[in-house]
């Protein structure tokens, strides 16, 4: 059974939409998870080396054996945001003629196929063959090899334990995040712990009782065995999908009520963001970008170069533009239909679009004020950044927007979503950073990096003028594509 | 109010829409009717301009709808729940519609506490988003947005599909009154008894084409059952043979 559940995930996974028909999408991706791959590797290789250089007054095994438990700490808290749960999937099995137990036996197993239970096997095994076997001898390098899978697989049904858990009560992985944050703190920060200490107290005498592998081994079954008795007990939809059943109330934001329709669409719009996963975590993102100028200013290497300030301030301000518009209009896929057909002018529509960007823009850059205390000069680059932003990038974005027809489901997650994503996408961030130094890099060489910023400046507010020429073209251009994207985002 | 000439629609070398010639009188009310893939729904699409027939056009009011906005103002028009801005909660959304058409949030509180009975308590004050609402509940959602337009025409596809009895009996009640104050409706079901009760005027779709325009009177409702009924033999016949219907096989 548990083989035909396999088969019936591989075809999913093949002919599922999003499983690149895209070529150059899967080619990136595969470039990027292998130089990921490689990159554990080599320091896997490497780490008695590594080892060395950061603990040099240490022995080696002493402080291999003290950076595990920090790994599996730290591999914990990325788990538990990034690992999925294998959960709707058995919907079409629930009502069939198969036992509860091989379905909640599929979707444990199949839980052990995350790349987090990869890493450790490429992080620690080249040091275990190539250090513990040689000095300690086989039997012992068995005890390392089985103790790493063991914990392992407790980390893994541990993290998604904790994930079922919180998702019938949100404040459990608050809770969890909070004591792992505390733990970590209170080693390096108060150093009231040693999680190095720890960590060695338990591999340290695996050197001498090889036999204690087997407790790794018990607690991952032990978890194992308890994610199954979980899963068994719920195995309902509602208690494994649904979250909480919370009173939605209805909102209003009259200050845009005095932009009439447009003001009603753009009250949807920064409803859709504030109530789907993904669109708000694009907002929340721009918010994290917020503080990207903290890395380049503070760098006493970049204090009195301008152009990461260009960078950075068009980042700063436009990020959400760029991060949300690149999807654009993917976000209303699920009711473009009807948007089609109600009474909205798309001139009406595409003013939504407008009042946002410069909304949230605005919002952006005012937050980025504080870094005036870095120099005058950055608030000067990020408000002419703030102007092109508005002028030029808002313009660019949705010129492309008109180009994607895409269907985004809004409740999936951010991270590591390539839902949407096509060829555009990856044209119009280029497409988009490249421009400011177009402008800015010659005139900088010829000597008038100030003529340069003058005349970014002149051109964004050119653009934010000309406004009602470019949504005219916009909308003529979108008449011509209509039915394409239309017809895109009814295919589920 | 609506003329079709010449249209076509074409999905992978299937013609799947194919209409030379039809006129829908302003006043009339219609019913749509037709096995599944006959082409109902992709007819209501070209209507409102969401796909572009490969010939022929629609006009509303004598003009194209395609490339047009002015059929908006007097269309409304319920099809699927893609037609729902799903995260909105059902009072925001009818606030939205209707102030796509100027009116106010009290008179469109009027206009709700009219349909109490057609919610069944199940829609407003609720704390719901549209997408936590059953699929019935959403049809209700729907359809009351499409009337609180007031339009001249109405488009409605199987609005009788997911909701119960009680509703599917106010529904009639509703279509048929607000065809008597004027209103244009175009509506398509699966439920012969309903369509046949509501509707003045029948149109039978097959494989795109309209085979038949008749006018409701007492033996519509016979002559609909018998041409869905088809490959229903009453005394089932022991053949190894199967039964060819020479209708569908052409």
């Amino acid at each position: 059974m548990i083989s035909t559940f396999f088969k019936h995930e591989l075809k999913a996974f093949w002919r599922s939409k999003n499983t690149g028909k895209n070529l150059a999408i899967r080619i990136i991706m595969a470039v990027l998870i292998l130089y990921l791959f490689l990159n554990m590797l080599v320091v896997g290789f490497f780490m008695d080396t590594v080892l060395k250089k950061v603990f040099p007054h240490d022995a080696l095994i002493f402080s291999f054996c003290g950076i595990i438990l920090i790994y599996y700490l730290s591999e914990l808290f990325s788990r538990l945001q990034l690992q999925e749960l294998p959960t709707l999937r058995v919907q079409p099995y629930l009502q069939l003629p198969i036992k509860r137990n091989s379905i909640v036996g599929y979707l444990a197993l199949t839980a052990l196929f995350s790349v987090f239970n990869l890493w450790p096997i490429i992080l620690f095994f080249p040091f275990i063959f190539k250090v513990i076997l040689h000095d300690a001898g086989g039997l012992v390098a068995l005890a390392f090899i089985i103790s790493i899978l063991g914990i392992s697989i407790f980390n893994n049904y541990l993290a998604l334990y904790i994930k079922r858990k919180s998702n019938l009560n949100g404040w459990i992985f608050l809770i969890v995040a909070a004591v792992l944050v505390l733990i970590g703190l209170s080693d390096f920060m108060w150093h009231i712990i040693s999680i190095r200490n720890i960590s060695y107290l338990f591999f340290g005498n695996l050197i001498n009782h090889p036999v204690l592998a087997l407790v790794p081994v018990l607690l991952g079954a032990g978890m194992y065995y308890l994610n199954f008795l979980y899963l068994k007990q719920n195995l309902y939809l509602e208690e494994l999908s649904t979250k909480k059943e919370k009173y939605k109330s209805s909102t209003e934001f009259p200050i845009l009520n005095s932009f009439g329709a447009t003001g009603d669409l753009v009250a949807n719009e920064i409803k859709l963001i504030l109530r789907n996963k993904r669109p708000r975590s694009a907002l929340i993102m721009s918010l994290f970008f917020l503080l990207y100028g903290l890395i380049f200013y503070a760098n006493p290497g970049m204090k009195n170069s301008d152009a990461p300030r260009v960078f950075v301030g068009m980042f700063m301000t436009g990020f959400f533009i760029i991060n949300y518009g690149q999807f654009m209009y993917s976000w209303q896929a699920s009711h473009f239909d009807g948007l089609m057909v109600s009474k909205i002018s798309f001139t009406n529509f595409l003013k939504g679009k407008y009042l946002l960007f410069t909304t949230v823009s605005t919002l952006a850059f005012i937050l980025t004020t504080p870094y005036v205390y870095f120099g005058w000069r950055i608030l000067m680059i990020h408000f002419v950044m703030y102007l092109w932003n508005l002028g030029v990038t808002a313009n660019i974005v949705l010129y492309f927007a008109n180009r994607n027809a895409k269907r985004i489901d809004l409740s999936k997650g951010a991270s590591f979503n390539w839902e949407g994503v096509g060829a555009t996408q990856l044209m119009l961030s280029f497409l988009l950073l490249l421009p400011p130094f177009v402008i800015y890099v010659p005139l900088k060489f010829l000597g008038y990096p100030n003529l340069a910023f003058a005349l970014m400046a002149a051109i964004g507010v050119i653009g934010v003028f000309t406004r009602s020429y470019w949504i005219k073209t916009l909308e003529a251009d979108f008449y011509q594509r209509k039915f394409t994207i239309t017809e895109g985002f009814r295919n589920k | 109010m609506i003329q079709i000439k010449d249209l076509k629609k074409v999905y992978s070398g299937v013609i799947v829409v194919n209409i030379p010639q039809l006129e829908i009188q302003k006043g009339e009310s219609i019913g749509l009717v037709g096995n599944n893939g006959a082409g109902k729904t992709t007819l209501f699409r070209t209507i409102l301009d969401l796909i572009r027939p490969e010939a022929g056009e629609v006009l509303s009011n004598n003009e194209p709808v395609a490339g047009h906005e002015n059929w908006k103002n007097y269309t409304a028009s319920y099809l699927d729940e893609g037609f729902l801005i799903d995260y909105l909660t059902p009072e925001e959304y009818f606030y939205f519609i209707g102030g796509l058409h100027q009116q106010t949030r009290v008179h469109v509180d009027d206009f709700l506490a009219g349909y109490a009975d057609f919610f069944n308590g199940e829609i407003l004050k609720k704390g719901k988003y549209i997408r936590d609402l059953s699929k019935g509940n959403q049809t209700k959602v729907g359809i009351t947005s499409c009337l609180l337009q007031q339009p001249e025409f109405l488009m409605l596809d199987e609005p009788f599909a997911n909701i119960d009895p009680t509703t599917q009996f106010r529904l009639k009640n509703i279509l048929k009154e607000v065809n008597k104050k004027g209103m244009t409706t175009l509506v398509s079901s699966h439920d012969l008894n309903h369509i046949t009760d509501v509707c003045d005027r029948i149109l039978l779709m097959e494989k795109g084409k309209i085979i038949k325009d008749m006018a409701t009177n007492s033996s519509t409702l016979a002559e609909l059952e018998q041409y869905f009924a088809i490959g229903d033999v009453t005394a089932p016949k022991v053949s190894a043979e199967p039964i060819v219907d020479k209708e569908e096989n052409h």
